[in-house]
This record gives structure tokens, sequence and C-alpha cells, in this order.
């Protein structure tokens, strides 16, 4: 049996099969120990001794958010020490002088050079001294830290330096995170940033997921702990807790996922997603080669080179916070009223949110909310908009401006990861998800003309059902900058060989996918291409979508070779509901005036839970459900399909 | 007449929607260049103009193209009548732009049923390198001739078709011209998207609907600038600093400025009277540049998000007396204007403004980009290269909190190139790149320290250096002390070195080690003393 837990920030989502069914629970999160939460919710399920359990942790991102971490020696080459603190030089304000100094997680005096130098193309040009080396470790030794990251130079082309290195380490009995293990890949700096980051959450994520492991064999015999990566993903504990920087967007990417699953079963291979919460707004896009990975995310700015699922976040969610400017412009965010004070209707905030306008809109109802756990203050917020709504004569003008804005700043978002990315939006189907996805869904599509709208079952537990649907994964990297008719079976074979030694030792049989990293000689990017005999070509071809031209006369260097080893999930079909034609009239719980474009309209108002496969319906329409709302603009169609999804086509 | 004023909702898309398309812009000029100079360090800008040639839009560029590209946009409007499907092309120095390696390009873009151009779109990227007597085209010459090709502007896409003509004449004055033809495609690629996006944002509000929406945003920016004028103090507020030399005589060269707030009208009167005539080294600043550094220090004035548009300038006059180091005359040598001289201009406007606004204002930054540039030839792949590049060095103090360690400061933001990109690509070996501890000025808050940088050549080169600050200090601010000033040396492979001035070009044999050390920033505040 298979388990997927999520922990979020105020529930822990626990979703399994039973009978074919999705099962979903809810528990309250412990963020003090977010482990208790997890035995928790598995003690509510019927034991079952063979079971595997699958986990979405924010141990690591909150490490990083909280600047909680260990205290981390960094150790490279010497002459280098400094390069892990002055990073690519650039301030990340042009226009703020009084900007604060960026971050570095390695205090000055924890940064240890080693004589020693390897070249571009992997000659040991000077060879470690055993006698420096071993007083530099004892240095270390006596600096009292908790994790020790090792990155020296071009130690990808050959890692003899780091084998020293480490094996001097190894002694002092603490977490080591070495470079070429973990991202044998050019750019020093990204590629110690990396390192670092890994050795200091180890301490904190290690002894995390050691300990649920140990806690969750008492409560199950024969249980195995996996947890999701941020490429989307599943790892073992063991490589979790060794190498903890790939879980840095662990729950984000069973989001990425679980829109993917269920888009694809639904039928929809090229999505967009659209997952707006509290305070941001992630989203992200999938074409037919499956989510897009990137290999040069910054995760609370510091740069991670591992592959995570490419998700990009905007900074306004439901709780950004509308405001006018000296200049008397209306700005929605990036300041967020969050969950306290939280929005004026809340009852403590009194700075005016999106989800006030939301409110003031009628697209919102003042019981429901969150299934009725917390009750909305509308007069509270009425008056608080209307002290608020400066030069503008009504407070629904004020509203449906704050919606108009923060829209407008969520169709960037989306126009970046695909517009500016080659991707036409008018290909795609928008996936909303998240408390406020299904609210803004259906205005996003008309901006960006995007056809189709699908609002998954499950939407609030969506992660964890992604993270349940994942495949099991491992991702193998290395630098080689060779020309492409270079022969790198050999390299290839040794990565593979790592992966499917690690795969037998969990009892998995995984398969190989090899690509390669190109570009033109001398250009500075590169993109992914599956290897094989006509990667030219299909680098052409991406070269020409992504940017616009291509030039089959200019010669190509292989600059990274990848290999993924998967073993993929068992297959899942969820039921299919009988597709039974109505109106959803069974669902129709009253009616409400809501604004649109300004203008109040009518509203039909539907329990979502009451809909039954084969409703179709035309808008204006609110659907609601425990987490959200789904806003059916007039005109907009509304379908269920056999998997109790809502199907929205969108007419310009 | 006073626009009226437009729905501050209509605005706010507005301002979001144009600001977008120049982001849009720079994504696809970034995406598409070749070389690294604007791929990885990012050394371009795109921006929106409307039918007066004012600025509407600018990315999140280069500090230093702001508002100067404007100029560009108005010496193509006078030297020609551009039609649909044309794109002109431009450097000189003297006719709107800022200094020949920086190559502007400028698309007008025209509405259907309207006469003439109704907005424009540009780009603009600093090539690695445009001919003339030193590789990579920054080299300490006398007279812009030397400097490299000079291109007025002339149409390099006519109806569409590129002139092959005209680019064969840019090709065969370069040293890189394979590059050079591939960034310049990525520029033209920028401006369509640009032009594109634009008449996206027409067919959706109407022609005269985003004409009303641009008066509205200059008069936004108009607002918040003067907003902020009126909290200054009246009066005038002079100052001075000096820049080391021209690289040619030692003699020290004067900038002066006096600004003067008038908090009543909301306005700014800034005065370079008083500055050192221009100089036969190649660190003049043209017009542009000095209207740059004054755009700049008064955007910085701003909140973080303000839009960049030219109703920021209408409240704010610039005078720079002509032949002088601020407004080069031809044939004055400029190619360090833009990276030196304008950042000494920010420099002497601080300081003036610090005398306004003392609790606003950091003390100096390390004031110079530590220009290098190394050309030869490369055995490995038998082909020539031009690598350029600059060095951080640190940030002035801050009143209530200390300068930053080797960051880029002011008129800058390029990145660096990584090591081992270097390497891979170079027949360099970098042998160190680290702080330079305690070069930071003392003070209540302590400057920024510089950063070293040492790289060995591994085949005989000319390496050509274009710094400052390795004379005069880097000053502090209410009592602080100023930063250390730069230093560069040749160390050869027996041992030996030589200091190197701060501005030469020499031929380096392989081996040799050029090792760079850059300013620190000044203190802010009287140090503790012990």
């Amino acid at each position: 049996m298979r388990i997927a837990i999520d922990t979020g920030g105020t529930f822990t989502d626990i979703v399994y099969f039973q009978n074919s069914q999705f099962v979903v629970l809810k528990v309250f999160s412990t963020p003090s120990d977010p482990g208790r939460a997890v035995i928790e919710g598995l003690h509510k399920i019927s034991p079952d001794p063979d079971v595997v359990v699958r986990h979405g942790t924010t141990v690591a991102t909150n490490a990083m958010l909280e600047r909680k971490g260990a205290r981390v020696a960094f150790l490279t080459t010497k002459g280098f020490e400094d390069t892990i603190a002055i990073g690519r030089q650039a301030r990340p304000k042009l226009y703020d002088w009084f900007q604060p100094a960026p971050e570095c997680l390695v205090p000055k005096q924890l940064r240890f050079g080693v004589s020693e130098r390897v070249s571009s193309n992997g000659d040991l040009l000077l060879a470690i001294d055993p006698v420096e080396l071993e007083i530099i470790v004892n240095n270390i030794a006596d600096a009292g830290v908790d994790a020790i990251a090792v990155s020296t130079l071009f130690s990808f082309a050959n890692p003899e330096s780091e084998i020293k290195i480490a094996a001097a380490l190894e002694p002092l009995g603490l977490p080591l995170s070495i470079s070429h293990r973990i991202l044998p890949e050019f750019r020093e700096y990204e590629r110690a940033s990396t390192i670092v980051a890994n050795a200091y959450v180890a301490p904190k994520v290690g002894s995390y997921i050691t300990t649920l492991a140990a806690n969750i064999s008492k409560v199950y015999a024969d249980s195995r702990l996996e947890v999701m990566q941020s490429s989307g993903g599943i790892i073992s504990a063991r490589i979790a807790a060794a190498e903890p920087v790939r879980t840095m967007l662990s729950g984000p990417a069973g989001g990425v996922i679980g829109a993917y699953k269920l888009a694809g079963l639904a039928g929809f291979d090229q999505i967009i997603g659209f997952d707006m919460g509290g305070t941001s707004t992630d989203v992200f896009l999938v074409d037919a080669t499956g989510p897009h990975i990137s290999n040069e995310s910054i995760i609370t700015g510091i740069p991670i080179g591992v592959p995570m699922l490419d998700i990009h976040t905007a900074g306004a969610g439901g709780g950004s916070i509308a405001r006018f400017d000296a200049g008397g412009l209306l700005r929605v965010g990036p300041e967020s009223a969050g969950a306290d004070p939280g929005p004026v209707c809340f009852g403590r905030g009194t700075q005016p949110t999106v989800t006030d306008a939301n409110l003031v809109l009628g697209r919102l109802d003042t019981d429901r909310f969150m299934g009725g756990s917390i009750s909305l203050d509308r007069d509270r917020m009425l008056q608080y908009m209307e002290q608020e709504k400066g030069s503008l004569a009504t407070v629904e003008e004020f509203a449906s401006g704050i919606l108009r804005v923060v829209e407008t700043s969520m169709e960037k978002a989306i126009r970046v990861i695909s517009v500016e990315r080659g991707y036409d939006p008018r290909d795609f189907t928008l996936v909303a998800f998240g408390g406020g996805g299904p609210l803004h869904a259906c205005s996003l599509a008309h901006a960006l003309q995007v056809p189709r709208v699908l609002i998954p079952a499950l939407p609030g537990a969506l992660s964890a059902v992604g993270i349940l649907l994942a495949d099991t994964m491992r991702e193998y990297s290395r630098t080689v900058m060779q020309t492409i008719d270079a022969d790198l079976e050999e390299t290839f074979a040794e990565l593979e060989r790592l992966g499917f030694n690690e795969f037998e030792t969990e009892g998995l049989a995984g398969k190989s996918f090899r690509s390669v990293d190109l570009r033109y000689r001398g250009q500075g990017y590169e993109l992914n291409i599956p290897y094989g005999p006509d990667m030219a070509s299909a680098f052409h071809a991406l070269h020409q979508r992504r940017y616009g031209f291509a030039n089959e006369g200019r010669p190509l260097d292989i600059v990274n070779i990848r290999v993924r080893v998967a073993a993929p999930a068992e297959t899942f079909e969820p039921p299919r509901q009988e597709i039974i034609d109505g109106d959803g009239s069974a669902a129709l719980v009253g009616t409400r005036t809501v604004y649109f474009d300004g203008t109040p309209h009518p509203t039909r108002l539907y329990e979502r839970d009451k809909l039954h496969a084969g409703d179709t319906f035309t808008g204006p329409a609110i659907i609601s459900e425990y987490s959200s709302a789904t806003i059916l603009p007039p005109g907009d169609v509304l379908r269920v399909d056999a998997f109790k999804n809502l199907v929205i086509e969108v007419y310009a | 007449m006073k626009p009226q004023p437009v729905s501050p909702i209509e605005l706010a898309i507005f301002k979001s929607a144009v600001h977008s398309i120049a982001e849009e812009m720079g994504a696809a000029l970034r995406r598409t260049s070749i070389s690294p100079n604007i791929k990885e360090r990012r050394d371009y800008s795109c921006a929106l103009f409307d039918r007066h040639q004012r600025v509407i839009a600018m990315g999140d560029h280069m500090p230093v193209h702001l508002g100067s590209m404007s100029h560009s946009v108005d010496a193509v409007v006078k030297s020609l009548k551009l039609g649909e499907g044309d794109i002109a092309i431009l450097n000189d120095p003297y006719a709107g732009g800022t200094h020949l390696p920086d190559i502007t390009l400028v698309l007008p873009i025209f509405i259907e049923g309207v006469d003439g151009p109704s907005f424009y779109a540009a780009s603009r990227a600093h090539h690695a390198d445009v001919g003339g007597t030193f590789a990579g085209s920054m080299g300490p010459c006398r007279e812009i001739y030397q400097e490299g090709i000079r291109i007025p502007a002339i149409r390099l896409v006519v109806g569409g078709e590129t002139n092959t003509e005209i680019l064969s004449l840019i090709l065969h004055n370069v040293r890189t011209p394979e590059e050079r033809e591939g960034d310049l495609d990525a520029q033209i690629g920028a401006c369509r998207v640009g032009e594109q996006r634009l008449k996206d944002l027409v067919a959706k509000y109407g022609h005269a609907k985003v004409n009303e929406l641009s008066d509205g945003l200059l008069a936004y920016t108009e607002r918040l600038v003067r907003a902020e004028l009126r909290k200054m103090p009246a009066g005038r507020y002079e100052a001075e600093d000096f820049m080391d030399s021209d690289g040619i005589t030692d003699d020290p060269i004067r900038i002066a400025v006096a600004i003067t707030f008038d908090p009543d009208a909301g306005s700014a009167a800034i005065d370079f009277s008083g500055s050192s005539p221009q100089v036969a080294g190649s660190i003049n600043a043209v017009y542009p540049i000095t209207y740059s550094a004054c755009f700049y220090v008064f955007r910085c004035l701003l909140g973080d998000d303000a839009p960049v548009t030219a109703g920021m300038m209408n409240a704010i006059t610039v005078s720079a007396p002509a032949a002088t180091i601020v407004n080069a005359r031809p044939p004055a040598a400029v190619a360090g204007g833009n990276v030196e001289c304008s950042q000494r201009i920010v420099d002497v406007l601080l300081r003036a403004l610090a005398k306004a606004a003392p609790d606003r204002v950091p003390a100096a930054s390390y004031g110079s980009m530590s220009n290098l540039t190394v050309g030869g030839w490369d055995e490995r792949f038998h082909l020539p290269f031009t690598y350029y590049e600059t060095t951080a060095g640190g940030m002035g103090a801050r009143p209530g909190i200390d300068g930053i360690d080797g960051i880029h400061c002011h008129m800058t933001n390029s990145l660096n190139t990584p090591v081992e990109a270097l390497e891979y690509a170079y027949p360099f070996r970098v042998r160190s790149y680290s702080y330079r501890k305690g070069s930071g000025g003392a003070g209540e808050f302590k400057g920024g320290d510089g950063l070293i940088r040492e790289v060995e050549l591994l085949a005989d080169a000319q390496v050509t250096l274009l710094g400052e600050r390795r004379k005069f200090q880097p000053y502090g601010l209410s009592g602080g002390m100023g930063g250390e000033v730069g230093l560069n040396l040749l160390i050869r492979p027996d041992g030996t070195s030589e200091k190197l001035p701060a501005k030469c070009s020499i031929y380096a044999k392989k081996y040799d080690l050029i090792h760079l050390e850059t300013p620190g920033g000044g203190g802010w505040g009287v140090p503790e003393i012990g």
C-alpha cells in the first residue's frame, strides 16, 4: 500500500488509494515538528504492514527561508575562498542604495583554501600537500561546525583533489557534501552554492528523515519512507538525507506532477499550471515533453543547480495589499497581509487585500469560506475599503481595480514562462488550483487567450496526489565540454551504473534516459536534447522555437551529459463516473449579485460536491468547494468530466 | 497643455504592460545573442518610446543606458525619414550614441492610418569589439577615429530586408565579424518583439487611448519626482571630485557640480560649470552619459519600482558646458566616458546631494569599472580571441549600514564571467579571485572591500587596462575615511613585477600574470578610535 503525505502550512494532506479510489485526509500541521502530523495521519489509516510512505517535506525549504541551517565549513581551491560570497558580483536591486548585503551561508572564518589545481581538460596541475591538508582538517575540527561543503575548481573534470579532501575529512564524522558527487557541472559559483546549501540543510533534514523513518516503522513494521524531490521524482529516504538540496521544492513539485497527471488523464497534455496562494502565485508550463526542468533555480536568493521543476513565482496572492502610491497609482503587493493580520474581512487586518476585493464583488461567500471555518466580516471590510479607495467613486470600482492589477501581474508571470520562451498560450489548457487559482483562472484565460481552463478534482490536495502518482527517479550529470561527434559512451555508462546500483539497493528496476546539453560553440547557454543520432537537428529545431533562429552551419558543443534513471509508478486509472447529461440544478444552492467587468450580474451558486459528471452550464456562476471557489464569467461554458474535473471552455 | 489625469487602475495596468514589453525585448535579446558579453554579463538595454521620442518604458537592464537611449532615437529622427520595416543603427557618440562599442538599433512603429511613426522600439548592446587600434575597442586612444568604426544613424534594415552592403561594411571593420552579426540579429529580433507587442497593445486599447495612457504615465512619473523634490531643502549644493588622469598626462581632471533645489516648484537644476576641459585621453563623457548619470541618481531617490520614463526629467534640468569632460566634442576619444567618467559624475552628484540630504546618501563607491581587455590568438582553436570584463569593487558605506564588499554599483551591474567558463573559452588561468581585505574606508559604518583578481595568460596577448581611483580615493562622508585606491600589476614568471598604469595597453607574454586590485568604498561617519 502506498500513502502520500504532504506537509503544508496549515494542513498536512494524506492521500492514498483504496478500492481504486483516492482517499483524502487532512490533519493540522505541526510546524515545530512536522513529523508529528505525519504519524498522526498514519494512525488514522487502517494498518497494512507493507506500506510505502511518500513524503512531501518543507524541512529543507524552511531551514533556508528562516536561515536556520547548519554552521557550514567551505573548502575550495586556495585563492577562491571568497567566491562563495562574491557570487556574480552583481547587486540584486539596481536602484536601491540601502539594500542589504546578499547573505552568504558560510561565514568568513569558515572558508578554507586548499593548494591544488585542476585544468579545464582535467589535468592535475597542482597536487594536494597532505601536510597542509591535515592542518586545515584540524582547523575545521577546532571551528565547531555541523557540516562541511567541498567544491574545488574543475572537480567534475578530475575529482582527484576532492576525493583526497573527502578522505581526510571523513574521520570528523560530520555530514560531507562533495561537489563532484552531487553536481559535477561547470560554473564554480553556482556549483559551490548548491553544495553549500546541501550542507546547510543536511543535519536538519538528515535527523528529521531518520527520526521519521524510525517512527513510521513503529506504526508499520515493514514500512519504507520515500521523499519527493524538486525535480518531480521520488527518491529513497537515504538519498534525501544525504542530498537534501534535492528536496527544496518537494511540496510544490507534487503540485506540478499532480496537475500534469490529472490533466493528462482528462486528455490535456499541454498545460500551464496556476497555483495561487495567500502570499504568492506559482506558475509552470508542461508541453508534449513533460514538465520543464530548470538547472538554474534560485531558492531564497541562493542559486541551486540540481534539477528542479521550472516553477516561476510571482509575489502576489490573496493576501496582497492594495494601496495608492505617492504618484496616485494603484499598487497591489508585493507586501502581503499574510495569515496575520490577514485580509480586512478576517477581522484583524486594516489594509485592503485581493481577498477583500473578491468579497466586495460577490465572489466569495461570507459563511462558507474554508468550509465555514472562517467567517468573513463584510461590513468591516466595506468600511476599510471605503476609507482606502482614494479618488475612485465606489468600493466596487476600487475592488475591480485591485483584481485587474493583480491579474495583470499574474498574466505577466505566465507570459514569462510561455511567450518569452517561445510558447503560445493559445495552445495550452490553464490548470488552476490553490485557494485563489479557481477564482482568477477564467479572467486570466481571457487575457491570455487560453481557450480552456481545468479545475482538477481534489484541488486542495493536489500536491499529495502528485506525490502519490510520481515516478521514482535519479538524475546524474557531468560537464564534458566536447564536440558533438565525441564518443561519450563510456561516460554515459558510468553514470548509468551509479543509477542502476542505487535502484538495485532499493529493489527497483530502473530504465535510463540519456540526454545532452548542447550549444552553439561560443554561446553561454545550453539546451537539453535527448541523446541520439538526430540530436543536432533536434537542437536546431528547439533553438529555432525558443530563440527564433537556428544556424545549421555553426559547430555544436556538448556541454553536459545527463542520465535520468526512472522506475515508473504503477499505472493508475481513477474510476470514471458515468456521464449523464445534466444542467447541474441538483447542485444549485442560490443566487447572488456578482460583478463582472464592473457590471453586476445575478449569478447562480453551485456546490461542487453535488455536481455530477456530464453536468454542463453557462456562466455567470460560482462553484464553491471546501478550499476554493471557481468563478465562471458570463458566456463561458463549464462541463463536469468523468473524473469530476471542471472543464471550462473560454470564449473570447 | 496639462494632460488629463487618467484612471489610477488603467495606469497601473498600462505601466505593467509596457514594462513587460521592455522586459520581453530584453529576454529575447539575451536569449538570441551570441557573445558572452551580452548573454552572460547582460550588458544591454531595451526601451520603448512614444511619438515624441520620449521613453515610456525601459527594462531593468543597464543603468548607464538610462535616459541616454532617447538621445539615440532623437538622432535617428533628426537625420532619417524612416519608413515601415526600416531599422536604424548607430553608435556615434557625437550623434546619439555613448561610446562606440554600444550599438543602438531603433525601429519605428507604424500604426495603420497614422502618418509617421507612432512609437519606437530600441535595443542597445555593448559589442565586444568594434574595431579600432585596440582589440576590444576600449583602449587608450586620443581620437575617436582610433576607437573603432563610427556609425552615424543609417538604415541597417530597409523595408524589412537587411541592407547587406551596410552590414558588410560594418563587419569588415571589426575583429569578430561572426559574433557581431549574430548579436546584431538578436538586437533586430528584440526590436521586432517590441513592435509586435506594442501593436497588440494598440489593438487592445486603441491608438488614442495608448497615447493618452503614455502621457498619463509620463505625468505620473513626474508627480513622483516632484513629490520627492519638494522634500529637499531649498538652496544650491556644490561639490567636486577628480579623475586620476586621462592616461596621457598625469594631470587630475576636475568634475564640478552645483545642484539647486526649488522645493516650492518641486524642481532641481544641475549645472556642471567649472568642470575641466575635455582631455586628450579616452575618458571624456558625451552629454548623454552625463544626462544618464543624473537620471540614475534621481531615479534612486524614488522607490525601487518607480517606472523609468521621460517624465522623470521634466522636473530636472542638466546643463554641461560644451567641450568639457562632461560634454565632449569631436574628435575627442570617449570609450572610457561611459565606464569611468560616468561613475565619477555619480560620485560628484552624490557628494553634492549629501549636503542637502545627508541621511539619504551613501559614501563614494569604488568608482571604476577596472576594465580589462585581452586580445590575441588562441592556439587551441586556431582562432583570434577578444576578452573584455569589468571587475567590481567596494560599495560606499550607507548611513546606518556598512557598504557591501565586491559588488557592482551605480552605472553598471554586469555579472562576472565564471572562472571555469573563462578557462574553457580563453587561453587564461585564473589564479585568484577574492576580497581585498581592509580596502574599505573606516567609519561608523565601514565601506565595502574591493576585489583582487589574478589572470595568468597562456598565450602572448595585447592587454589593455582602463581604470580609475588609482590615485584619488573614493571619499568617505560625515567623517568616514576614504576607500583604498586600486592597483594593477604585471607579474612575470620569474617573480619580478611591474606596476602598470591605470590606463595602458601593453604586449604581455605567455605566462605573465595580470594582478588587479579594485578600490574599496568610502566609510560613513566618524570611526571609533582604537
